[in-house]
């Protein structure tokens, strides 16, 4: 219990209030300024080990995001290339069923068609060397530059893909198989071409004979190319699920570190009101004394 | 029956004990902002009425004036005892709710900036490098960033060095705060008890005295026992640091780096007799003891020296760092094939933070694949860009070490407010009781005067009724 107030005390208690005052002003004007709710980790060590974690997701979800850009580019070039291989190869059938026509054809037509399809390999071959980004979309993780070398080896490891990693559990496998495609060596359809237009210029053999084999490459190139669609839809799922979750991550984040404008600037008002009613009323009270009421 | 001018010197007596009020007024109103002051008051009494001797003395005689008796000092012992151990607690919290502060904002948590977001920077260009392996613009970033990591982990380390050097230094520096207060309330111990001995005030050296004991509770906490002779004993961990007129001091043992006092033992600060230098005191409060809190060494449990501690921290992100990646790293092979070896190496004979270096160089000495897989294979590397993500990951500890000293910050400025709060509470009660009140110091101002008026205004009457009995008498009818 307090019987006696002095001087000092005054002084001190005024003095502790004012710079408990100031300060408190100091600390919501620094918060109105920054919107921050939490400047340091102890003005909130949940919210704060939260937010680290929040924007680490936010940060993996960026890369996520570029490897989605990426994989795409990489199934694009490989969905355009297998097409434009399906529609040489559709050609090459065409041109091969004419060739098969023996008798109402000329050994000289034979040899046109046959320089015909040389082109259309040459082109296929192209095709199935298709990059992007200077990486053989059919190659895996081969670094010879191209899929199929000029003798139709194959320059790729088998069993190993390129992926790329599209959410925390998910990866997306983007490249092609081009050993599935196109076959190798003097399995591939290159070889395959190779025959046809050899048994076009010899006329040993009729060329209706490779037809089967010809459309078991084809298929086999519709069912890779079906493969590269379905990585693409997941592909794109992925895209989806990784906005929606940027949008979530980025409101979680936005809902723990930052504050809303009305209430900093009302706080700051509040406290700037209080810390003027204490400077008037110090004011005040420090002034009189006894003193003033004595002759 | 009082002598012919006995009365006269009643009333000077009055005069005396007026004149003697308003010096003291004086002096309290001169103190009225002087740190420390307590105030006094004159304590007099009266003078009772001579004996009465002889047989023809008859009659009721007035007493003979007024003695000035002492000039007391209106302390109050309870509540200095409070002042003192309240200034113990709160500076021992201050000293570490300061620390805890600095500690905090050398995180550098949460920002853009920090180590948090560093280390996400560093996954993803790990991804990028899995994406595009043997180029050499992801290699490049990736190596930079980690450098950059690798930094940001040894300058956090070394600002909690610096701290902790400072705060060294600053127990140097208080204890020979403490040690020379000792000395000078032993010195003051002396000149009391002189003072008292030959009935002078002494209440001005008490004041001091006062003064000086509150910064020692503040420095070391302890408690003050009162002599019957005037003197003071100031015991700090239940042994007298001044005994009467004899003052002992306190010497700082251990070392002066962080690293050389994690040994423990002798290495490790603590304070000394220096009479008794084998066993260290058991400081109950002050700054002493926050600061020497503060410096103790890390241990296993978490439960060390705050800042020996968050470096300890520091060293363990380093090594988990170094762990994971390299456990991934080593299983990949190198661009001209051979294995991957070490991505991160830890210097030996330098704390792990500060021995975190870089090994590969470029593109080619990054085990970004797999043995047997493609040239381009990447999955070595995307698997190392996976070790951020988990509970047992480099993330998740420094997000834990982060909460840890945010939370630790949070108590210790919490508890800090507390004791301040009480130290100022007990504070304004000695203020209460012994400061200066101005409006009082005037109406025992304006009492002064009146009875300085009063006993002057006896001295006149007294000084006409001998007038006209000495001058007066004996013309009756002339």
């Amino acid at each position: 219990m307090l019987t006696r107030v002095t001087n000092q005390m005054t002084a001190l208690q005024s003095q502790h209030n004012l710079q408990a005052g100031a300060s408190r002003v100091a600390e919501a004007q620094g918060r109105a300024s920054s919107l921050q709710k939490i400047a340091k980790p102890s003005d909130d060590p949940t919210g704060a080990a939260e937010a680290l974690r929040v924007k680490s997701l936010q940060s993996a979800l960026v890369q996520h995001s570029r490897n989605v850009d990426d994989g795409n580019g990489w199934l694009s070039t490989a969905d355009t290339a297998l097409s434009s291989a399906d529609s040489l190869l559709a050609k090459v059938r065409e041109l091969t069923l004419q060739g098969a026509n023996e008798g109402t054809l000329s050994q000289g037509a034979r040899d046109a068609i046959a320089t015909e399809i040389d082109g259309l390999k040459k082109d296929l071959l192209a095709v199935a060397n298709a990059s992007f980004n200077g990486r053989s979309v059919f190659a895996g993780t081969s670094d010879a530059g191209v899929a199929f070398r000029d003798d139709f080896s194959y320059t790729g490891t088998a069993g190993s893909a390129v992926t790329r990693r599209v959410g925390a559990e998910t990866t997306v496998r983007v490249d092609a198989d081009g050993a599935a495609a196109f076959g190798t060596g003097p399995a591939s359809v290159f070889s395959l071409i190779d025959t046809i237009t050899g048994d076009l210029r010899s006329g040993a053999t009729n060329v209706a004979t490779h037809l089967t084999a010809l459309d078991a490459r084809v298929t086999d190139l519709r069912g890779v190319q079906s493969g590269i669609g379905a990585s693409h839809a997941q592909l794109l799922r992925a895209d989806d699920t990784l906005m929606d979750t940027s949008v979530t991550l980025e409101a979680q984040r936005s809902g723990i570190e930052d504050l809303d404008l009305g209430q900093a600037v009302l706080d700051l008002q509040l406290k700037n009101n209080s810390y003027q009613a204490a400077l008037a009323v110090t004011a005040k009270v420090l002034q009189t004394s006894l003193m003033d009421f004595l002759r | 029956m009082v002598s012919t001018f006995g009365s006269l010197n009643t009333a000077y007596s009055g005069l005396v004990a007026a004149r003697t009020g308003l010096d003291v007024v004086g002096q309290n109103i001169a103190n009225v902002n002087t740190e420390g002051y307590t105030r006094q008051r004159v304590t007099t009494s009266s003078v009772e009425a001579p004996t009465r001797v002889g047989i023809f003395s008859s009659g009721v005689v007035a007493g003979q004036g007024v003695t000035v008796d002492a000039i007391a000092r209106l302390g109050d012992q309870l509540v200095d005892g409070q002042v003192r151990g309240t200034a113990a607690a709160a500076g021992y919290q201050s000293v570490r709710a300061t620390a805890l502060s600095t500690l905090e904002a050398s995180l550098g948590e949460p920002s853009k900036t920090g180590i948090a977001s560093q280390l996400g920077k560093f996954w993803n260009a790990w991804s990028d490098v899995g994406n595009n392996p043997s180029q050499a613009g992801p290699a490049a970033t990736l190596l930079g960033q980690a450098t950059t990591l690798a930094g940001s982990i040894a300058s956090g380390w070394s600002a909690v060095d610096a701290q902790w050097s400072g705060v060294r230094g600053q127990v140097d520096g208080l204890a020979t705060q403490l040690n020379s207060a000792a000395v000078q309330v032993a010195d003051l111990n002396d000149r009391i008890r002189t003072a008292q001995q030959q009935g002078v005030s002494a209440n001005e050296l008490v004041d001091a005295r006062s003064r000086l004991t509150e910064q020692i509770a503040s420095l070391a906490g302890g408690t003050v026992r009162q002599a019957a002779d005037g003197t003071v004993d100031v015991l700090i961990g239940g042994n007298a640091l001044v005994s009467g007129t004899t003052a002992r001091s306190v010497t700082v043992v251990g070392e002066h780096s962080m690293t050389a006092a994690a040994a423990g033992g002798d290495a490790a600060v603590s304070i000394r007799w220096t009479h008794r230098p084998d066993e260290s005191i058991a400081l109950d409060g002050g700054t002493l003891a926050g600061a020497v809190s503060l410096l103790a060494p890390a241990n296993p449990t978490g439960t060390g020296g705050t800042l020996a501690q968050a470096a300890a921290s520091y060293d363990a992100l380093a090594t988990q760092l170094a762990t994971q990646v390299n456990a991934v790293h080593s299983t990949g092979v190198k661009a001209d094939g051979t294995a991957g070896g070490e991505f991160f190496r830890l210097t030996a004979g330098v704390p792990a933070a500060r021995g975190l270096v870089v090994v590969p160089t470029d593109a080619a000495s990054i085990a970004s694949r797999k043995d047997g897989a493609g040239a381009l294979d990447g999955s070595v590397a995307q698997a190392i860009s996976q070790v951020g993500v988990g509970t047992g990951s480099p993330d998740a500890t420094w997000s834990a070490v982060v909460a840890g000293v945010g939370a630790a910050a949070g108590s210790e400025g919490d508890r800090s407010t507390l004791t301040d709060l009480a130290a100022s509470s007990a504070k304004n009660r000695q203020l209460s009781g012994a400061g200066v009140s101005l409006d009082e110091e005037n109406v025992n101002l304006l009492s002064y005067q009146h009875a300085y008026q009063g006993a002057a205004r006896v001295m006149t009457a007294i000084d006409e009724m001998l007038d006209t009995l000495i001058n007066g008498m004996g013309r009756v009818g002339r």
